[in-house]
């Protein structure tokens, strides 16, 4: 199924939701919406994407013990979490990481010794995490709360959760669309990506130092995608890139750092903008930061939980991921990390900011302007590889190639 | 128990103290030094290594523009602030050492308590002074000296050389201070004596003195701030990468044949600097000086 043949079966499940709404106001009970919503499973057939739980009553390991955590801070979400944590009496060993790849670094520095338990990964990263094979299976009768994702997110929409085969590696729970994002007090919104490259802006662009990102987001603007840019094209994509590096004052090593600049104008405008630098900026006391997806869009991000490979606590992760699932925790973690929801019944319960940043009636629209894609192949004589793409920035980023 | 036995105890007893930390050297210093060494002569892949052995990593290194330009901003920062801290750092210990008096337990003091910030802390502290709205742009602005602010004071080699000197100087100033340490003033007095001036004192008495510690602080500061990948990133921009970002990189991304040559590489340049300046001692003969009481 196309991204755009499940867009639409997104929009159909929210009119349907809406539907749903409006019935209930109208006084029709709840015995009627059995029927209405048997009456509208032709649409799920049509998506025919969801991950059906296993044959058998799903249950829910129970979690005990110590669960070691390896991913950023925040994704913990501690106090999200907390409750479930009290209740089971887990001991949470948090492993924090300075960027992604230290995911699959520390885990194969691990290696059968063990260790990690939980991990989470971005949607990009499946392929090369599926070769490293640093990702156990996650067997799905174990997390009945699966069912609660979202159609899009249920969906196996491009193998980044769940493989061609059924097997799940990973559960989408946040998401955010990466664009452009601006200081409203100093710049007017960009329209267009190209906007960039005006000589008014030279030296206030942050970049974020984010190869992936800085690659999909770049070859998306070009009209390309990430996953398939012939070699031959490397040096289209490599023009662009150094452009947008040339008009700024040096590559951030985190959306903090981005953050930062914005805040205390050092920069005006970031590149690869990310929804929630808003937030951080508004905490800041700036709030003017705002972002946008230009008219040539973006890409979304979305982190998935998952089982790493060295887990010797699987019911803890197990039943980590299912409570994530529930409305209540979920909406209190899409707060936390300030991210879009995959659950869609947390949307209500989310804070009003964080609503208005992944406003629901948008989703389907924002997904549409800012797909989600695949890094670069690990190994390809026809495609640019994820090394090729890693050296390429670097080079980029000390202006070797401006 | 012979006097023998007991000189022998005697004479070993300092050995056997020095086994944990041989032991822990050999475990964590020289084995991972010796593993990446031989990593370094393998062909990386992601997060692994294989043979043969090959100097392909090496090669790679020597033919790229990006190591050499990388190379250069290390050298240049590397130098700028190794040499810029021992001139700060010189007169404060010598003024510490002779002049302070009373003084002198609380600077000392605030030096050390200098390294209680975060290094971090300390670069965004500079990123606030000399950003765009930062304190000396704001400043010159109000005073109606600038228009606009000035770009050239951040995001550059010079941002990334104020910071490590920053960083650096209290470590600098504590060495110089204590190679100062036995210069007590009486060689001072006797070179008055002998018709010294202030500034033959200083160019014939105490720099010779303090040479060989103040080539150990050179030599210390060089290595940390030309191999640094932390302050680069945060106050370098574009023209202030350096190597050590490299190195970073190359782990972080599980290309550890490629991250053990240039760390070698880097290791054997540190060498060579350290033997060039064991050689300048040596030839102006600042290398065999010592204090008499």
């Amino acid at each position: 199924m196309s991204n755009e043949e499940i867009l639409q079966a997104m929009v159909r499940r929210a009119t349907r939701r809406r539907f749903l709404q409006r019935a209930g106001a109208l006084g029709l009970g709840t015995i009627a919406l059995p029927g209405l919503l048997a009456g509208c499973g032709g649409d799920d057939e049509e998506a025919g994407a969801p991950a059906e739980p296993a044959a058998g009553p799903a249950e829910v390991p129970t979690a005990s013990g110590r669960l070691d955590y390896l991913s950023w801070e925040g994704y913990d979400i501690p106090d999200a979490m907390k409750a479930w944590t009290n209740t089971n009496g887990i001991d949470i060993k948090t492993n924090y990481i300075a960027n992604h790849d230290d995911i699959q670094g520390k885990i194969k520095a691990a290696g059968s010794a063990g260790g990690f338990d939980l991990t989470t990964y971005y949607q990009g990263y499946k392929p090369l995490y599926a070769q490293l094979q640093i990702l156990k299976p996650i067997d799905e009768s174990k997390l009945p709360n699966l069912e609660n994702l979202d159609e899009f997110w249920a969906g196996d929409l491009g193998s980044f959760w769940v493989d061609a085969d059924g097997t799940r590696t990973g559960v989408p729970w946040t998401w955010t669309p990466l664009g452009l994002t601006y200081d409203s007090a100093k710049t007017s919104a960009l329209p267009s990506h190209y906007d960039l490259l005006d000589p008014k802006f030279k030296g206030k662009v942050a970049v974020v130092d984010d190869p992936t990102g800085a690659w999909a987001l770049g070859t998306h603007i070009l009209g390309m995608k990430p996953d398939e840019v012939k070699k031959a094209d490397i040096a289209k994509v490599n023009d662009f890139l150094s452009q947008i590096i040339a008009q700024s004052s040096g590559v951030s090593p985190s959306f903090g750092d981005v953050t930062t600049k914005l805040t205390s104008g050092d920069a005006v405008v970031a590149f690869q903008g990310w929804t929630a630098v808003n937030q951080f900026a508004a905490d800041a006391g700036t709030k003017t930061i705002k972002h946008t997806i230009p008219k040539e869009g973006g890409f979304t991000a979305c982190d998935c939980w998952a089982i790493a490979s060295t887990a010797d606590n699987d019911d803890a992760v197990y039943s980590w991921i299912n409570e994530t699932l529930t409305p209540k925790v979920h909406a209190a973690a899409a707060d936390s990390v300030i991210g879009g929801p995959t659950v869609g019944d947390a949307y209500p319960l989310m804070s009003k900011a964080v609503q208005k940043l992944y406003p629901a009636e948008a989703q389907a629209e924002a997904l549409e302007q800012a797909p989600l894609y695949n890094n670069p192949p690990v190994e390809s004589e026809e495609f640019v590889t994820f090394e090729e793409v890693l050296k390429n920035w670097q080079e980029l980023k000390a202006g070797a190639q401006a | 128990m012979t006097a023998t036995g007991r000189e022998r105890r005697l004479r070993a007893g300092p050995l056997l103290l020095t086994v944990p930390a041989a032991v822990a050297l050999l475990l964590f210093l020289i084995a991972p030094l010796a593993a990446f060494a031989v990593y370094s002569f393998l062909t990386g892949s992601f997060y692994e290594v294989s043979g043969p052995l090959t100097l392909e990593n090496y090669r790679e290194i020597a033919g790229s523009d990006l190591n050499r330009t990388l190379a250069r901003n290390s050298l240049v920062v590397g130098v700028l602030a190794a040499v810029a801290s021992v001139l700060f750092a010189l007169p404060i210990a010598y003024w510490l050492r002779y002049t302070a008096s009373r003084w002198k337990t609380v600077v000392l003091f605030l030096i050390v308590a200098s390294f209680l910030a975060s290094y971090l802390v300390r670069i965004y502290a500079w990123r606030t002074i000399l950003g765009a709205e930062g304190v000396i742009n704001s400043g010159l602005g109000a005073l109606g000296v600038v228009d606009d602010p000035l770009t050239f004071l951040v995001f550059n080699r010079f941002a990334v050389t104020i910071a490590l000197v920053h960083i650096y100087l209290p470590y600098v100033i504590l060495v110089l201070y204590a190679g100062l340490a036995p210069l007590t003033p009486s060689y001072l007095e006797a070179a008055q004596d002998l018709g010294a001036g202030r500034v033959q004192r200083w160019r014939r008495v105490v720099l010779p003195l303090v040479a060989a510690p103040a080539a150990s602080a050179l030599l210390f500061v060089f290595v940390l701030s030309a191999a640094d990948y932390v302050t680069p990133q945060f106050l370098g921009g574009r023209s202030g990468v350096l190597l050590g970002v490299q190195v970073q990189v190359a782990f972080s991304t599980g290309d550890y044949a490629a991250g053990a040559a240039i760390s070698f590489t880097l290791l054997a340049a540190f060498l060579l600097c350290y033997g060039l300046v064991a050689l300048a001692l040596r030839v102006a003969r600042l290398d065999r000086l010592r204090f008499v009481s």
